[in-house]
């Protein structure tokens, strides 16, 4: 019987860590894998391999030759299939093998032996279904609506951060921050530095919300799960920035590896015609940098956290989004283990 | 692994001086509450930033022009 790999079961701590499954993540922007490019990528705490068909649709196979196990990042490109570079064995978008040169009839030939995940894109980016069980059918990925809406613009930002995925995604489930870490910022620096919070529920998540404050700060988050978990929020500009109102950021967080995470930040506006023209030049000419500058801010706090940080905090008020959260992931964690273990 | 950490992505290099002076001017209307087209194109004006051709703005040589830039 031929053999395919998977990861072992996971526990319920090493899904926590490394990321939930049968979920869509984000993967990395559109234009890291340009048609008739290779390109090995570490996501959830595995090894891919994501290449453009010369046709358009871009492919995500585990990063293994079916054969030896070489990297078929190492790989050529045949347009519509990966060639192994060790041994010459061709691998398609599906994971079938499709010939195996060294050996012709090889029994290799036609069988599906590496894993792929189905992948859409969306907003500029590849997202891709990571199914619990290879055969699990994804289910159906709802684009974020700001980044379906015609009326709205909007700007991909992709970075890579040093420090687990629940740090980020928590940082954006808490909003009191804004008032504080971003305080000496070209948009957070007015509105209140004390506040209560309310959770509201929605259909697809919930909102966490200041009861005092809102279009001052960073003054509320909605978290939705849409077959792919990301958060909405709104965040003033100064005057400088032209008509529009506030900038939303549409952001998705995925694990690289338990220690180091994927951003994904579209930073969007509600403008059209001559607005929405001069928010794009003023974006690219003088905007992105300030909007960088506030997101390291972030970065350096988290990266400085240690990654046992969660272990003995004292939390208050401002921290029932954050806590809502993690329950929420790990029971999920604890489901997804168990039934891993039941496979 | 080498993270990847670019502050600019949105363009390939350092915008022309045209763009930085047209940029800073549009922001300094704008920060003064003018958020019109007719204000910023008259605020441009009297600010002596002009367009390219050297000509004076008007509304449809500015929107014109900022499409082209918003676009690129």
């Amino acid at each position: 019987m031929a053999r395919v790999y998977k990861p072992g079961a996971l526990s319920a701590d090493e899904i926590f860590a490394t990321g939930l499954r049968d979920q869509w993540h984000a993967v990395c922007p559109s234009s890291w894998v340009e048609r008739g490019a290779i390109r090995k990528l570490k996501r959830l705490g595995e090894d891919w391999v994501l290449y453009r068909q010369s046709d358009g649709t871009v492919r995500m196979l585990a990063d293994r030759c079916p054969h030896r196990g070489a990297p078929l990042s190492h790989g050529m490109h045949l347009g519509d299939r990966i060639a192994c570079k060790y041994h010459g064995v061709q691998v398609d978008g599906e994971g079938t093998v499709l010939s195996v040169p060294g050996m012709p009839g090889c029994n290799l030939e036609g069988k599906k032996l590496v894993r792929a995940l189905p992948v859409q894109e969306v907003g500029g980016a590849i997202l891709a279904w990571f199914g619990l069980d290879t055969e699990t059918e994804p289910t159906p990925l709802v684009v974020p609506d700001p980044l379906a809406d015609e009326g709205v613009s909007e700007f991909l930002c992709y970075t890579e951060w040093k420090a687990p995925w629940r740090f980020a995604v928590e940082n954006l489930l808490d909003p009191m921050h804004g008032a504080f870490l971003h305080h000496e910022s070209h948009s957070m620096f007015g509105g209140e530095q004390s506040a209560r919070f309310r959770i509201r529920e929605t259909d697809r998540g919930f909102f966490f919300e200041k009861t005092n404050q809102r279009g001052v700060n960073f003054d509320w988050v909605e978290f939705s799960r849409s077959g792919v978990d990301w958060v909405d929020l709104e965040i003033p500009y100064p005057a400088t920035a032209g008509p529009g109102g506030p900038f939303g950021i549409v952001g998705m967080a995925t694990p690289i590896d338990e220690g180091t995470t994927s951003i994904f930040f579209w930073r969007y506006r509600r403008v059209v015609g001559w607005e929405r023209d001069v928010w794009r030049f003023l974006y690219r000419t003088t905007l992105e940098e300030r909007h960088w500058a506030v997101l390291q801010q972030d970065r350096a706090m988290l990266e400085g956290m240690a990654p046992d940080a969660d272990q003995a905090e004292n939390l208050y008020q401002h921290d029932l989004g954050v806590i809502r959260l993690r329950r929420m992931y790990r029971a999920q964690a604890e489901e997804q283990a168990k039934a891993l273990a039941e496979a | 692994m080498s993270l990847y950490m670019v502050p600019i992505q949105t363009r390939t290099g350092d915008p022309t001086p045209y763009e930085r002076q047209l940029a800073t001017a549009i922001e300094g209307v704008f920060g003064e509450g003018e958020h019109s087209l007719e204000g910023l194109v008259e605020g441009l004006n009297s600010a002596g930033v002009f367009a390219p051709d050297g000509k004076t703005w008007t509304a449809e040589s500015f929107t014109t022009e900022i499409a082209r830039l918003g676009d690129q």
